[in-house]
């Protein structure tokens, strides 16, 4: 099992990835404890801002930038986690989400996740994050998690965090391994042929 | 001419120079445009290629009629396109349109068919851009059987149907134009290129090889897969860009300007990075000749290459003198570097005379020779440069 994290701090180290980090490892134990052997791979949007902004506005992605489309288009789940930025996800998520190709990550299992000042800005999990990733028509995990400073002195926030992974990894067991479809590859299943094309 | 053909492609966009803050006019830009046609062929150059756009800031609305002012004054220079619009534009006019060209010309005519990526233009045509693969693959069926057949009765989904029609003038000596397919990223394309055998031609300005070369190998395999040859024999044409000067530090020194806020790719990576990533050349005409070369080592060996020349706002006489260094110093290089790696059974690039020639071979034997046969290029350039 792939398990890619998308963490858009903006310091390093940052609350938001320290969050990513502690949803992959419990992500990790759960599939292990089913059975499942995991590689993990992260994307730290911080280290690829400026390659963003670049393919927004020249469609020319460098290799850091195409290797990380990459490793989020290749995995099996996704931990995603973003901190709060006036009532949302950063802009800098967002464009992350945005260079990617339309159905990467259609019936992809996510973790969605957030970090803020203060736990009055949790439902930046439900009013912005669900929905960009049902969108996306990804399948979400029941259970999303919002830290803010204050929790991260409270274990109730190790039991969400428990909670989170244990559904993520029920969700990747529960589904038939992915394998994308590559539109350039003729013998793939998803290949139209140009007979189809003209109704043939 | 040699088996490649080398040329030169235009968007026609009026862009200010930034070095100066001064805008061409309309009048300008394409008069500036039509120069660079008549130094492409004076320099030996083999191709002309001109865009089809329909919003400011670009001119080249109406390319068949450029291309027909070019036809008059030139003698052997391939007037093209880059792109023409089969998604937007009526088959039954491009079928007349650039049959009528190839008449004026001689046959000096092909064209490069591409859907358009600007999404305001298609309802300003009665179209809908979420329409754009399935326009491309129904009108290129109906152009096809316009230039192919007398009379033709069609009904389609995208356009009126057609009874008892005939696309006049019917093509030159009845061989219809060469067509090439250009795609920048839909494999869709690549498809319908290998289904008909017809050219593939990837613009591969923004890409890096990995992309360039999935692309083409697909369509390569596909072209195999619908038996018309192997996948070496597939006819493949490439883009590029370049600016040059003596030394590379003078070429960065004085494209760098025009880079910085050029209108596609300003703002954004550096001028070195973007060297890196894509076929972006700004260096000596060696270091043109030796990025262009090195192309083939993951397109194959390829029929056409056309190099983007006026962009960036760059000014008549910068893009003249470019047009200049290209057709005495770089293409006569490539010339015969291309034929010299070339492997053996790789198809000659399409041109009228060799279409007529596959066609009907008595009627081309008994022509006088085309003046395709005269290798100006190597007439004006010495073979050492």
């Amino acid at each position: 099992m792939r398990i890619t994290v998308l963490a858009a701090g903006l310091s390093e180290p940052s609350s938001t990835r320290l969050l990513a980090d502690r949803l992959t490892a419990a992500t990790t134990a759960a599939l292990r404890e089913r059975g499942a052997s995991v590689e993990t791979a992260v994307v730290e949007v911080r280290t690829l801002a400026h390659d963003v902004v670049d393919l927004l506005l020249t469609r020319v992605a460098t290799p850091e930038l195409e290797a990380a489309r990459k490793a989020v288009a290749d995995a099996d789940a996704l931990v995603a986690v973003s901190p709060t930025f006036s009532m949302s996800y950063s802009g800098l998520f967002k464009s992350f989400v945005d260079t990617l190709e339309e159905g990467t990550l259609a019936g992809m299992p996510v973790l969605l996740a957030a970090t803020g000042g203060t736990p009055r800005h949790s439902m930046v999990l439900d009013t912005a994050l669900r929905p960009l990733f049902s969108h996306l028509k990804a399948l979400t995990a029941p259970t999303a998690v919002y830290a803010a400073a204050e929790d991260w002195g409270s274990p109730g926030l190790d039991a969400r965090i428990e909670r989170a992974g244990r559904e993520l990894a029920d969700l990747v067991m529960a589904l038939p391994s992915r394998r994308r479809s590559d539109p350039f590859d003729s013998d793939d299943p998803g290949f139209v042929s140009f007979e189809e094309m003209l109704g043939r | 001419m040699s088996s490649m053909q080398f040329g030169i492609f235009t968007v026609g966009d009026v862009t200010p120079d930034p070095t100066t803050g001064t805008t061409p006019t309309e009048a300008e830009r394409i008069q500036a445009m039509l120069s660079y046609a008549l130094k492409a062929e004076e320099v030996g150059l083999d191709v002309f290629a001109t865009g089809e756009h329909h919003n400011p800031p670009f001119v080249p609305s109406s390319p068949t009629t450029m291309l027909g002012w070019v036809a008059a004054r030139t003698e052997r220079l391939i007037l093209s396109t880059a792109t023409t619009l089969i998604t937007t534009n009526d088959p039954v006019k491009i079928a007349e349109d650039f049959a009528m060209l190839q008449h004026v010309a001689g046959g000096r005519v092909d064209l490069t068919l591409g859907r358009g990526n600007t999404g305001p233009v298609y309802p300003w045509f009665g179209k809908d851009i979420r329409d754009g693969i399935e326009l491309a693959v129904e009108n290129y069926a109906l152009l096809r059987r316009l230039w192919r057949e007398p009379v033709v009765d069609w009904s389609g989904k995208h356009r009126t149907p057609l009874q008892g029609f005939t696309s006049t003038p019917a093509p030159l000596d009845g061989v219809p134009p060469f067509v090439w397919h250009g795609s920048i990223r839909s494999p869709q394309i690549a498809e319908q290129a290998a289904y008909y055998g017809d050219g593939f031609f990837h613009n591969n300005i923004f890409w890096n090889k990995e992309h360039v070369e999935q692309m083409v190998r697909l369509y390569r395999q596909r072209f195999a897969h619908y038996g018309h040859g192997a996948p070496e024999q597939a006819i493949v044409g490439l883009g590029g860009q370049v600016y040059m000067a003596e030394t590379q530090a003078q070429a960065i020194k004085e494209f760098r300007p025009y880079f910085d806020v050029a209108p596609v790719y300003g703002h954004g990576p550096s001028l070195e990075d973007f060297m890196e990533m894509t076929p972006l050349t700004v260096g000596t005409p060696e270091q043109v000749i030796e990025r262009t070369l090195g192309f083939r080592e993951y397109a194959g060996d390829y029929q056409r290459q056309l190099f983007l020349i006026d962009h960036a706002g760059l000014p008549q006489q910068a893009v003249l003198e470019q047009i200049e260094i290209l057709g005495t110093e770089v293409v006569p290089v490539l010339r015969r570097e291309f034929d010299r790696l070339r492997a053996p059974g790789v198809p000659d690039a399409p041109t009228h005379a060799s279409l007529l020639a596959a066609a009907r071979p008595e009627e081309a034997a008994a022509r006088p020779a085309e003046r395709d046969d005269v290798d100006t290029a190597a007439a004006i350039a010495p073979e050492e440069v």
